[in-house]
Parts: structure tokens; C-alpha cells; sequence
């Protein structure tokens, strides 16, 4: 699966990791976050992420 | 055919000259920068200091990556005057540039407190990829840091101090740390955390003045401490950039004054970002100034094609690589309220969670990423916990048993 990376701040989603803290399981790829995820660093909505 | 132009090239700037060229292929849309540098990740800077990142990384998009969006940027190029009614700007060089629709995405100024000898060698402030060179450089040199403010901004920029082998001291002029996202226990072990790392802080600490002669040799408190230093950041907050927006005699308060379209009081000219005052709040958050841009972009293209309802801060922030999660009133006090506390400084946790009439309506939670989520659904569910408030304050809580109530 593919990891994304956030263009204003560089965080990384690896779909390996999820986002636990908000209910994203590991193995979740970066397709089947909820329209509403943000970046979990700087908060930038999730059509701010391009592939790596 | 409009000419659009866009005075800034931080997150705000670049997002709604994005939203721009895709919404009107072909169109003559211009971003007028100050700083010499194509958009960098202002986020990443202490990082940057750190050493942690590479000054290109930073520079995420390569200087072509305009062109290929059919955005034509002037870097280097401040705006000195901004004539509304004339529909036009000039630059500091003296040149003319017309406009039909305009965006100010000036951001923000670092602030610098009225401090005696804020003016000497060493002292800086971080807002710039400049500021960060500047601090960078000169930290090479010296032994001991002081960082004037512990916002996220100011323990993110003692981290960076730190890991280049500084012995760092955090001056924080409110009781304790992060009082609108901390209480005073969830504070303690944030600072339980910094000290471990090898960072001071000190709370309750009013700066009077910085010492020395020419160079800096210390920071003097109202109290009479003083504690030694080679080099200062003031990381004492962000004051919209409003200069240019006073000259042209736009309604200004904190920042640009804006309507619900994102418009400020000049026809034809939109604010968004850290610079534009929206619903009486300057958010100086991303978030607010990606979906501010997007806005402001629709309105500049098809005019009160869209509004601005304002933008919900991020729940959780990272700081110093610690996940912290404030959910509702996380930091309310009242005698209708039970304040359960669970503070495990030992490994840097933290779970407060505010009760009223048993069901949850605030959290602060501390590196308790696995809880996070189950404790933001009950909060959601509005579930009545008032059976299972042993169980809340467990270290791993079987939160099946609570959701199935």
C-alpha cells in the first residue's frame, strides 16, 4: 500500500500504521480515510496529500 | 480576460492560486512573493535547525512546479502600495501591476515583546526560513539557549536547540505550559517530559529584560532571576501582517477585517490566512487558511459563489514528539463537574476527563493515542459513564465493557 505525504508539513501517512488515536486501524489505506481526516500534525484537509 | 493576483506565497497564497488556475485554466494569475524562496514548509523549520531536515526537503514543490500550474510567481518582489479604488498595486521597485481581483495572503510577523534589549546579538524570532538560517548558524557557536515563550512554536523551537547540544531554558509567562490545551497536573508531566530531554522551563516567568552588551549574556526576569544565555528566541506569538492593508485604508482590527465571502471592506480585494480576521477570529491555524483560500479563490472567480462559516480547531498536536488530544472542556473548572485524573509521568502520559451528570464533556490526553478514540466516542455518544469511573482511570480500560452500556 501506498504511503502519502502531507505538502504543507511533511508528515507521512503509512497506511501500515493507521491513525489509531482517531479510530483509522492499521492496514487502512490512504483511499479509505473518511473525507473529513486531517493531517494529524498540522491539521491540512486530506486532498492536501499527494503520494509518495 | 481577469487578472488575478495573489500578494503571499505561504499555505494560504498557494492553495488559492491553485484553486484558481483549476477552476480557470489559462488564466492570468500572478503570486507576488516577499521572501526570495518558492513555498517551503514553514512547519518543518525547527525541525530544519534541528538538523533533523535538510533545507532542500523543505522545498517541497521545485520552482517549476508554478509554470506546470499556470501560476507566474515574482519572488523577491514585496508589494510597497496597494491602491483599492484604482485597482492596483505597486511593487517596491516602483512597478506598476494592475489587477481585477486581489488576495492578501501576507500571513503573520513574528511578535516582539517591548523587552529591554530585544535589539542585541543573539536575540531572534522564528518565523522565516531566514530566522531559521540565522538561528541555525549562530547556534553553532554558543552553549546556552533561552526560549522566551513555551507555546508549541517555542518548546518545538527549544527541541531543535536542544538536539544540537544547547542547554536550553523555557520561559513561559503563564503558570504553566499550554494552558488552553493543559491543565495544571497534565502541564506537570508535559514538563516531566521536556525535562528529560535535558529542556528547563521555568512558569510564571515574566521577562524584563535581556542582558549584555552588544551580545546577549543572559535574560533578566521582573522577579530579579536571571538566567545565562548566548542566544535568545522570543517565541512570544504571531501578529497578522496587516501593513499593507493599512495603507490602502482597509477596515483593519487584529487582522484584515472579512465577510462571510472572505471579502475585506474593498471591492474586489479578498484576505485569507493567517492575515485575514474572519467572524472577529485571525484562526492562524492551516486548516482555516486552506479552506479560507479555497473560498476566497471561488469568490474571486465567480463573486458570493461561496462562504466562510469559519473552521473547527484541530483536536489533536503533536509537541515534542508527544501526541496530545484536547476534546470539549478540557480545561473547564466548576463544582458541577468531576475531574477524573490519571497522570503517569514516568512515561509521559497523561488522561484527564471532565464528568457532568456522568457523561463525558472534556479530555486531555497525553500520549494515550489507543484511548483516544473510545473516549472520543462516549464523549460523542453522550454515554452515561457515571457506573464505570474506576474503569475510565484504569491504564488499559476494556472499553468494550463501557460502550456495551
Amino acid at each position: 500500500m501506498e504511503k502519502w505525504e502531507c505538502m504543507v508539513c511533511g508528515y507521512i501517512y503509512d497506511p501500515a500504521k493507521g491513525d489509531p488515536s482517531r479510530g483509522i486501524p492499521p492496514g487502512t489505506p490512504f483511499e479509505a480515510l473518511p473525507e473529513d481526516w486531517s493531517c494529524p500534525d498540522c491539521g491540512a484537509t486530506k486532498d492536501m496529500f499527494e503520494k509518495v | 480576460m481577469d487578472r488575478y493576483i495573489i500578494v503571499g506565497n505561504g499555505v494560504a497564497g498557494v492553495t488559492a492560486a491553485q484553486s484558481i488556475a483549476r477552476a480557470r485554466p489559462g488564466a492570468d494569475l500572478h503570486i507576488y512573493a516577499a521572501e526570495p524562496y518558492p513555498y517551503y514548509r514553514r512547519p518543518q523549520l525547527p525541525d530544519y535547525i534541528a538538523g533533523i531536515v535538510a533545507e532542500a526537503d523543505i522545498f517541497y514543490r521545485p520552482p517549476e512546479w508554478y509554470e506546470q500550474q499556470g501560476i507566474r510567481v515574482h519572488l523577491s518582489a514585496p508589494v510597497a502600495e496597494l491602491d483599492p479604488s484604482a485597482h492596483r498595486l505597486r511593487l517596491a521597485d516602483g512597478a506598476i501591476v494592475p489587477y481585477d481581483q486581489l488576495l492578501l495572503a501576507t500571513g503573520g510577523l513574528a511578535w516582539m515583546p517591548p523587552i529591554e534589549g530585544a535589539d542585541r546579538r543573539g536575540v531572534f524570532t522564528l518565523r522565516t526560513l531566514d530566522d531559521a538560517r540565522a538561528i541555525r548558524q549562530f547556534a553553532r557557536s554558543v552553549r546556552r539557549g533561552v526560549v522566551v515563550g513555551g507555546g508549541l512554536l517555542g518548546l518545538e523551537t527549544a527541541r531543535a536547540l536542544r538536539t544540537l547540544g544547547l542547554e536550553v531554558t523555557v520561559l513561559e509567562f503563564a503558570p504553566y505550559l499550554m494552558p488552553r490545551q493543559l491543565d495544571r497536573e497534565g502541564a506537570a508531566v508535559l514538563e516531566t517530559l521536556l525535562h528529560r530531554m535535558g529542556i528547563q522551563t521555568v512558569t510564571g516567568a515574566v521577562t524584563e529584560a535581556i542582558l549584555g552588551d552588544g551580545a546577549v549574556r543572559g535574560v533578566r526576569l521582573k522577579d530579579g532571576r536571571e538566567f545565562p544565555a548566548d542566544l535568545v528566541v522570543c517565541s512570544t506569538g504571531i501578529r497578522s501582517d496587516v501593513a499593507l492593508a493599512r495603507q490602502a485604508g482597509l477596515a483593519v482590527n487584529r487582522g484584515v477585517v472579512v465577510d462571510e465571502n472572505l471579502q475585506t471592506s474593498a471591492p474586489d480585494v479578498y484576505a485569507a490566512g493567517d492575515v485575514a480576521e474572519a467572524g472577529g477570529i485571525v484562526y492562524g491555524i492551516v486548516p482555516a487558511a486552506i479552506e479560507q483560500a479555497r473560498v476566497a479563490a471561488a469568490n474571486m472567480v465567480a463573486p458570493g459563489s461561496a462562504t466562510y462559516s469559519g473552521t473547527l480547531p484541530a483536536t489533536t498536536l503533536k509537541v515534542v514528539g508527544a501526541e496530545l488530544t484536547s476534546l470539549g472542556e478540557c480545561v473547564a473548572e466548576g463544582t458541577d463537574l468531576l475531574q477524573l485524573r490519571r497522570a503517569d509521568p514516568q512515561n509521559g502520559r497523561y488522561r484527564k476527563l471532565a464528568l457532568r451528570e456522568g457523561r463525558i464533556v472534556g479530555a486531555i490526553l497525553l500520549n494515550e493515542r489507543e484511548h483516544t478514540s473510545p473516549i472520543r466516542q462516549l464523549m460523542e455518544r453522550g454515554t452515561d459513564v457515571s457506573a464505570y469511573t474506576d474503569l475510565l482511570m484504569e491504564e488499559n480500560p476494556d472499553w468494550n465493557r463501557v460502550t456495551a452500556a
